[in-house]
């Protein structure tokens, strides 16, 4: 882990500002700290010295006056830690998904959605550790051990020089026993992980466990598997916080030395008792800073790589952003609109992914007021056809509509309606997934939608819940395909591509299904439906049979 | 709180034989840390009177010793409370399953099944900071405090008053505040994280249509608009916890400075130089150990919340939709066929979920006669993985289902399971070997009766080519496809001779070009011996595979 990403700043304005604010506080706190130890040591020595206190007034005025301001002082850091993490959680989060957006489906589908969603969430809050208690420690340890060794040497030379050389001991030793320890730190990780996965793997067999008769010999299992790991687990921690050990005895020994330094030549008359008591209170101030960094350390390290995940994305999708600026899209193809036939042209259409040819030399008209099938076993190319129509792959050749070629690239196309082959819904009422994207609901519009997609008589305030799941699969695969009849039954849609619009429904409402779609199509769409059940090839007026592309580039 | 998270909790205290080493360990820590700044001003006090070395060597070892004690007793802590608590995550890993063993698979919350045993088990871990991180702490801070003020005591009873009034005070308002924050906070905080989390799924999930709607910046919107107000509530919290943490330091100085003006009087008459050095500085040291109390009051609060959360994924009382699991009598003859399958016969049934409000089979009658291959046809959604769940007793029902002319309530549930066995939608297979997989289904099964039983299914060349039995089949199955875990749940279901099977749905994640061979071959392994197949299916099924075709709509049997 590197103490701090440069990106971070690049990415986070509200980084940029965390470390200003948290700058001129750490300085203020450094001259707070030597205050407060200074008015404290002046006090006590000014009474045992026989001093009254009303002759100390200075002192003690000066020592609560300190003790108020690092209040108001740790108060202030404490805010601005979390303000930073708060705005810098907030501008990654809303840029990933930005960048999300921009990258597009193609490149979330080759990623886990848990994953991403995770990383967003969850994954950020960890930075919550990294602002609150790594950053400000290492601010300090910047600002404060600096100033602090410095005074120590201004009082007392013997002092500071021994503090000078046991500080770089401690981080030495920590990275020391650090290697050592690191086979066997992963091999904790991995045991306490392989432990829970363990378990988690009785959780989730456990009808299948009952249904064998097996479940309740797992008790004794999960109890002597519980204890093996145990026993490894603390083997192995014997080790692990031998770390914590080094860093403790460093910091403590350390003062304890200067301590028994001080007091030998304050013996001999060789430093004074003021000066000796206020090294010995700034002696551990001098530590505190660099043993927070590294108590703090494993904390802050899981933030650290949520967000060098999401700068990861972001990169991503810069370079996307570069490419696509720069790489400008050939207008040709088949021109003179006005006597091309009418219907969705595909001219010589090619498809790869990562060097692999799903697709090539595809040529095929559909005409309006056709349903086209597409068939094909799985990875003979269907969807990614379908992908070439939304942009969301880049292909070769060219897509003409009624004689016009088609844009490339991501974005919304208004003479398209289209379902996938998941429902893709999202939290909200039925209404609002069938009339995603448009200002407003055309009420007889959605009625009718409904209906062509066997949904008549349902409610269309029902609640579908997050990603659909207050719909069973056969329910929401019927939504999704009702929000296309919604927008195809819109006067600017000419083209409706349903893909595997049934694979969730039962035959007889799949035949009701194919009825609208004929339906549809008899008003003047183009409709491509890409299928391998029966009842839907049946009703196809042209057919267009894939066989998978296995060439490679 | 529920009385299922106060037992979790309890649970989670070690014992007070196995937790006084990490405890006593804990608090001479603690002792330590005090000790050693007394003793240093103590050494630098009296080193300024400048007497004989000599008298200084006591104080000298002390210091040095102490120092050294601190980073030791630290690592006996740590070491000696981590074993107590592993110890008793052992029980809790263990209780938890025991409970979850009768209300599995459906008296579970129905929602997101998989993910909310992902959270129990996370839950689970996090357990163990009930003692490491909340009990602990509190402990080790109420010890080192009680000994500082007796130790104080010794020598300036002001200053032990003072100091004692100090740390009450400051625990108190640490408490009330940082509870009355919590409070607001926790009502607020996990809808709000619940909501910005559903944002950011149903982005991700359905980005491809959101792009192609132009839904886009709406979703982004609302992504934003979620994050504004968990930003807000998860601020105001940390604001009031940072809060705690700055009064520390003001409780700190106010003791020290009172300590000063309390004993100075009594300098030269009962308190020494050095020793009102010690007298003023050890509260600083105290206050040190005591920062730690926001902390802990914060893991307090959130095992409490895990402990909470089992507790609701897991209801203390079985639903009465949830049949209990009962044994058949030691010796008891089973009153089932002892080879070959029973009739069934369902006669009004009614099945409804544990916190449903209607039922999802209402009122299927249906005969199946022994040897029979049905088909069941109909919609997601329409009662059919109801019925296999009932088959199998994980769900109770109303009405009739007669198993041989036996009512399947009036038999043991271990009965019904060893006659009907079901293969679910995606099987389970654990991570483990091929073998594994295989084992418990039939435990006395040779490697030969294994491989004999894949090839049924087969899976022959496969295993060939996975190089036999002990190849593993990864996390959930990973290393094998939908199809491969279908074939190995059969193969796991021959082995174990069930004379009923009931195959849920299973082509559904399998590629559609394969899944009709597929439903070929597993019918024709699982029919053998007159087995009597229920196949649960939506996909294509060639009719002649099977005797009869049923169709399911809305909970019952409905017209072709």
């Amino acid at each position: 882990m590197r103490p701090l990403d440069p990106r971070l700043l690049r990415y986070a304005a509200g980084a940029r500002w965390f470390f200003a604010a948290g700058a001129v506080l750490a300085a203020l706190q450094t001259v707070l700290t030597i205050a407060f130890a200074w008015s404290l040591s002046q006090a006590i020595v000014g009474v045992v010295e026989g001093r009254s206190l009303a002759e100390l007034r200075t002192e003690i005025l000066v020592f609560a006056g300190t003790t108020i301001a690092r209040l108001v002082v740790t108060w202030a850091s404490g805010s601005v830690s979390i303000r930073g993490a708060a705005r810098v959680k907030s501008e990654l989060r809303s840029r990933l998904y930005r960048a999300i957006g921009r990258l597009g489906p193609a490149w979330s589908a080759g990623r886990s959605s848990a994953g991403l969603t995770v990383l967003g969430t969850r994954g950020l809050d960890a930075l919550d550790d990294y602002f609150g208690k790594y950053l400000p420690q290492l601010i300090l340890t910047v600002i404060a051990t600096p100033v602090i060794v410095a005074v120590m040497f201004w009082q007392d030379v013997l002092s500071g020089v021994f503090v000078v050389v046991t500080l770089p001991l401690i981080p030495v030793f920590m990275v020391l026993i650090g290697w050592a320890t690191q086979s066997v730190q992963r091999q904790q990780w991995d045991t306490l992980s392989e432990l829970s996965g363990n378990y988690l793997d009785v959780l989730g067999g456990l009808s299948t466990l009952k249904s064998f008769g097996r479940a309740e010999r797992q008790l004794t299992r999960i109890r002597v598997v519980t204890e093996r790991y145990r026993v490894a687990t603390m083997k192995v921690l014997r080790t692990t916080f031998l770390s914590g050990f080094a860093l403790e005895l460093g910091a403590s020994l350390s003062v304890a030395l200067v301590a028994v330094g001080v007091g030998m030549r304050l013996v001999a008359g060789d430093i004074g008792f003021g000066p000796a008591l206020f090294v010995l209170l700034l002696a551990p101030e001098a530590f505190l800073p660099l043993r927070n960094v590294g108590t703090n350390f494993h904390a802050a390290a899981e933030g650290v790589t949520a967000s060098e995940d999401v700068f990861a994305i972001l990169d991503e999708a810069a370079d996307a952003a570069d490419a696509t600026a720069t790489a400008v899209h050939p207008g040709g193809g088949p021109s003179s609109a006005a006597t091309a036939p009418a219907g969705l042209e595909f001219h010589d259409v090619g498809v790869s992914y990562d060097g692999t040819t799903v697709l090539s030399g595809v040529s095929a008209r559909f005409a309006p007021g056709r349903v086209g099938v597409l068939t094909g076993p799985s990875g003979s190319g269907k969807s990614s056809l379908i992908s070439t129509l939304l942009g969301t792959v880049a292909h070769d050749g060219v897509l003409t509509l009624d004689g016009s070629p088609l844009p490339s690239g991501p974005g919304e196309r208004p003479w398209l309606a289209w379902s996938g082959q998941r429902p893709g819904l999202i939290s909200g009422t039925v209404a609002d997934n069938v009339s995603l994207g448009e200002a407003s609901v055309d009420p007889d519009r959605l009625t009718r939608a409904l209906a062509l997609a066997q949904l008549d008589g349902w409610d269309a305030d029902r609640e579908c819940g997050v990603a659909g799941s207050l719909l069973s699969g056969g329910q929401a695969q019927r939504v999704a395909v009702a929000r296309a009849f919604y927008r195809a039954l819109r006067p600017e849609t000419r083209v409706l591509v349903l893909d595997e619009p049934s694979s969730a429904l039962d035959h007889e409402t799949e035949r009701r299904l194919a009825a609208s779609i004929t339906e549809l199509a008899a008003g003047g769409l183009v409709v491509i439906v890409a299928s391998h059940r029966r009842r839907l090839r049946d009703i196809a007026d042209v057919e267009l049979a894939l066989t998978p592309a296995v060439a490679k580039r | 709180m529920r009385a299922g998270a106060r037992a979790l909790l309890r649970q989670a205290v070690p014992s007070p034989r196995r937790g006084a080493p990490g405890v006593a360990a804990g608090i001479l820590q603690a002792v330590s840390t005090v000790a050693l700044l007394a003793c240093s001003a103590y050494l630098i006090t009296r080193a300024s009177e400048q007497p004989p070395v000599l008298y200084l060597s006591m104080a000298v070892v002390g210091v040095r010793a102490f120092a050294l004690a601190k980073a030791v007793f630290r690592y006996l802590e740590r070491y000696a409370s981590h074993d107590a608590v592993f110890r008793q995550l052992s029980d809790i890993r263990v209780g938890v399953l025991a409970r979850l063993i009768p209300l599995a698979p459906d008296g579970l919350s129905r929602s997101r099944r998989g993910s909310v045993l992902s959270a129990v088990v996370d839950d689970v871990d996090d357990m163990q900071n009930v003692w490491l991180r909340a009990r602990l702490p509190l402990l080790t801070s109420a010890g080192v405090s009680l000994a500082s003020v007796v130790f104080v005591a010794f020598f300036s009873v002001p200053a032990a008053v003072w100091l004692l009034v100090s740390l009450v005070l400051c625990v108190v308002v640490s408490v009330a505040l940082s509870s009355a924050v919590a409070a607001r906070s926790d009502r607020e905080l996990s809808p709000r994280r619940a909501r910005l989390a559903d944002a950011a799924i149903d982005y991700v999930q359905s980005l491809d249509v959101l792009t192609a709607y132009g839904a886009l910046p709406a979703a982004q919107e609302r992504i934003h608009a979620a994050d504004a107000e968990l930003t807000r509530a998860q601020r105001a919290r940390a604001v009031a916890e940072s809060s705690v943490s700055a009064l520390n330091g003001l409780f700190a100085g106010a003791a020290s400075l009172g300590a000063l003006v309390l004993a100075a009087p009594a300098l030269g008459i009962t308190l020494s130089g050095p020793m009102l050095a010690v007298v003023v500085l050890v509260p600083l040291a105290v206050f040190e150990v005591v920062a730690s109390l926001p902390l802990a009051l914060a893991s307090r609060r959130s095992v409490r919340a895990s402990a909470e959360r089992i507790a609701a994924t897991i209801p203390d009382e079985r639903p009465p939709e949830i049949p209990a699991d009962s044994e058949p009598r030691q010796g008891e003859p089973s009153p089932l066929p002892a080879t070959g399958p029973a009739a069934l016969t369902l006669s009004d049934l009614r099945v409804r979920w544990p916190g449903a409000a209607s039922a999802t089979i209402d009122g299927l009658d249906l005969d199946v006669r022994p040897g029979e291959r049905v088909w069941l046809d109909g919609e997601s959604g329409s009662g059919k993985t109801t019925l296999a769940h009932t088959l199998v007793r994980f769900l109770g029902y109303e009405g009739s289902a007669r198993l041989g002319g036996h009512e399947l309530s009036a038999l043991p549930t271990r009965t019904v399971r060893e006659h009907i066995g079901l293969i679910e939608q995606t099987p389970y297979l654990f991570n483990d070997t091929i073998r594994q997989n295989l084992l418990f289904a039939r435990d006395t099964a040779d490697g030969e009766e294994l491989e004999h039983a894949l090839q049924l299914v087969g899976l022959g060349d496969w295993l060939a080519e996975r190089g036999g039995l002990d190849a593993r089949v990864g996390e959930r199955g990973a290393l094998v496809s939908g199809g491969q875990a279908q074939r190995i749940a059969l193969a796991r279901a021959l082995l174990h001779e069930f004379p009923i099977l009931v195959l849920d749905e299973p082509t559904a994640n399998v590629d559609q070009q394969h899944a009709e061979s597929l439903l070929t071959e597993l019918l024709g392994a699982a029919a053998r011996g007159g087995r009597t197949v229920i196949l649960i299916s939506h996909d294509d099924v060639p009719e002649h595979l099977v005797d009869r075709r049923l169709r399911m709509a809305s909970g019952r049997l409905a017209a072709r």
